[in-house]
């Protein structure tokens, strides 16, 4: 648990989280319809920050998307006295492609901007990436629960933020996934999301030195789907089981909100109100933003989960916009009328591309509980180690050691290396106590790698988290190819999939049914005492049976370095 | 006819990536969905009205239009023979 000391909203409808608060409940929107934005041949509907704001917002020597975020932190710092002692705070940035635009510069890598927005700051620690697609806002509060109840840290600054251009706009475009009117969440007549931008902060701190008034983190879980890359579990399998995993133990009757993600897709809204309904929750109000934001992807869980923080505060729930009919099976209670509330708690849930899902539960001046913490048994770890130094490319060694797996060649490039150093951490796990390496064996001879579908008590519960520094470069330059030439401009759906990295724990996650917890971090280099602190903190917090976990980079196709590891 | 199920064939193994299925195993009656066929997905779906838009011209706005004619490699090569702007 731990508890909020300050927030900002930075977005087309205001720099401060009032403002935002304010022009919410007065029902504005910043959706536009833009045609031939970028040179995009399609229209689409977003919200975008106009001239004047952008003008306003810029700071000279960075860049759009690292200018909003300094600046959404900065003006969260002002209502705390944290700005002379920044040495023990760590930076959370989420983002789903950062400075995307700069692709090909040095300022593309995500941990470059993270570090640029960190020294903006002042802060002296390195800085925490979290591109985990959409659900990357509420997986970085998520990791800044466990950092600071750990102890690790003082506070946490979680940063989301998204800025839009034609690489993120026309990869949905080519998902069929946008809509060029304004989005209509859980609406019969909904077509698509609505991309939009703005820069979000909360700062952490644990609950030792937070106030007990202020608004808490009390619980949250994140669970893989292990269907899909792109589209959700019909059931809503992995959403639901992380609801029940954030809910467990604590009372529905003190929400006063389910927060949906409600992005208006026809799948996505679909399946959430069956997990919604699933979960028992069909009598709690639900509430979804994007008719007022668009989907401001990175920023959204951060930005979403302040706005139910101040509504709640203010006894409101507020009212979906651009819903009118309900167009999905699970009963969920929505409206799209203002709703009073005369509680202190809610539910945020997301879900994402890579198939994960989180949920995570706010609570104002919670009764003080012991978190529960599963005992895990620290036991052995398997590792193994590719690079391109050895000379044998991943698809040969797909082919000589794997095989029977054709979607292997559907994969980018960091996929197939995570995928390739997973099946053979696995395989050598499974057969070491016949190997000469017995001493490190777990005892157990092998794993329930092909468990399906049984009800959340025999799911799997293994988590995968992914560490790397070049994120999705080369499926982002693969990506960008599609769409460089006017003349020649075919962008492709499942290459712009790619250029999510966490597509690539997605991946292993489907492979071996894991349902547990599945991320990517960016770090600026190799740091084996950060990972194992991030690793370790996820284990003990989420009692996952085993992970697998690891450093995996690809900078080009003949150009990579991976260390694998699996602990049992 | 039989030459423009033999082209789409080739480019559709090529633009999805499907290394393990060889030309002559890829029947042309064959539906491309489900276990019992290719088992192509809904990403697949989307690369193909790729494909079909930058190799023959024909724009397809969703793949929902499209159920009738994503069964199989020939219901394919039909609609685009009826429907074909490049040649």
């Amino acid at each position: 648990m731990i508890s909020v000391v300050s927030t900002n909203i930075t977005s087309p409808l205001g720099f401060t989280t009032e403002e935002n608060y304010q022009a919410v409940l007065s029902g504005c929107s910043a959706l536009k319809r833009y045609e031939g934005k970028w040179g995009l041949p399609e229209p689409f509907c977003a919200s975008l920050f106009d001239d004047n704001q952008r003008a306003s917002l810029a700071i000279e020597g960075y860049t759009f998307f690292e200018a909003i975020a300094i600046r959404s932190i900065r003006t969260a710092l002002t209502y705390t006295t944290l700005g002379n002692s920044l040495s023990r705070v760590i930076l959370i940035l989420s983002t789903t492609k950062g400075n995307i635009e700069a692709l090909g510069e040095e300022l593309y890598y995500p941990s470059k901007a993270a570090q640029r927005i960190a020294e903006a700051i002042g802060l002296t620690r390195e800085p925490i990436v979290v591109q985990n697609a959409c659900v990357s806002g509420l997986s970085a509060q998520l990791l800044a629960d466990r950092l600071l109840s750990a102890g690790f840290y003082d506070y946490a600054i979680v940063v989301g933020a998204e800025v839009q251009g034609p690489f993120i706009v026309s990869g949905f475009q080519s998902l069929k996934a946008v809509s060029d009117e304004p989005c209509r969440p859980f609406d019969m007549e909904r077509n698509g999301l609505n991309p939009g931008e703005a820069a979000a902060t909360i700062i952490y701190t644990s609950t030792r030195t937070g106030r007990h008034d202020a608004w808490h983190l009390v619980g949250g879980a994140a669970r893989n789907d292990a269907y899909h890359n792109v589209t959700p579990q019909p059931q809503g399998e992995g959403l639901l089981l992380a609801i029940n995993a954030a809910m467990e133990g604590k009372d529905k009757s003190r929400l006063a909100t389910v927060q949906a993600h409600g992005t208006a897709t026809l799948f996505g809204d679909q399946m959430e109100s069956v997990a919604i309904n699933r979960a028992g929750l069909s009598d709690v109000p639900l509430s979804a933003l994007k008719g007022y934001y668009g989907h401001t992807m990175g920023a959204a869980g951060v930005l979403e989960s302040i706005l139910a923080m101040r509504a709640t505060d203010d006894g409101i729930v507020i009212p979906v916009k651009g819903f009118a009919e309900l167009g999905v099976s699970g009963r969920i209670s929505i409206s799209s009328k203002l709703q009073k509330t005369d509680k202190s708690a809610f539910l945020k849930a997301m879900s994402g591309f890579g198939g994960c899902n989180v949920a995570l539960l706010y609570e104002a001046s919670p009764q003080s509980s012991s978190t529960k913490k599963e005992e895990r048994h620290r036991k052995k770890v398997h590792t193994v180690r590719l690079s391109s130094e050895d000379e044998t490319s991943l698809t040969d060694i797909y082919k000589q050691e794997i095989g029977n797996y054709p979607k292997f060649h559907k994969m980018d490039i960091l996929s197939r290396l995570a995928f390739v150093a997973a099946e053979k951490t696995l395989s050598d796990s499974k057969t070491l106590s016949n190997s000469p390496l017995k001493g490190e064996n777990t005892g157990e001879d092998s794993l329930p790698l092909r468990e399906g579908w049984g009800g959340s008590l025999e799911v799997w519960r293994g988590s995968v988290i992914l560490f790397g520094h070049s994120s999705s470069i080369v499926a982002d330059k693969q990506y960008l190819s599609t769409i460089s030439d006017a003349g020649n401009f075919f962008p492709s759906p499942s290459l712009f999939t790619y250029s999510l990295p966490n597509i690539a724990a997605s991946e292993i996650a489907i492979r071996h049914h894991l349902h547990g917890e599945t991320c990517f971090y960016i770090l600026p280099e190799k740091d084996e005492a950060l990972m194992q602190e991030i690793v370790d903190a996820t284990l003990s917090a989420t009692g996952a049976q085993a992970a697998i976990f690891g450093w995996i980079d690809a900078e080009s196709e003949t150009q990579y370095e991976c260390e694998m590891k699996v602990t049992l | 006819m039989e030459q423009l199920i033999n082209d789409l064939k080739q480019q559709i193994k090529e633009a999805l990536n499907l290394e393990e299925l060889s030309l002559e195993d890829f029947d042309a009656d064959a539906p491309l969905f489900g276990e019992d066929g290719i088992g192509l997905d809904s990403i697949d779906v989307l690369e193909i009205i790729v494909l079909l838009e930058k190799r023959y011209g024909i724009r397809l706005e969703s793949p929902k239009e499209g159920k009738a004619i994503f069964r199989s490699v020939r219901t394919i090569a039909e609609y685009v023979q009826a429907n074909s702007k490049k040649n």
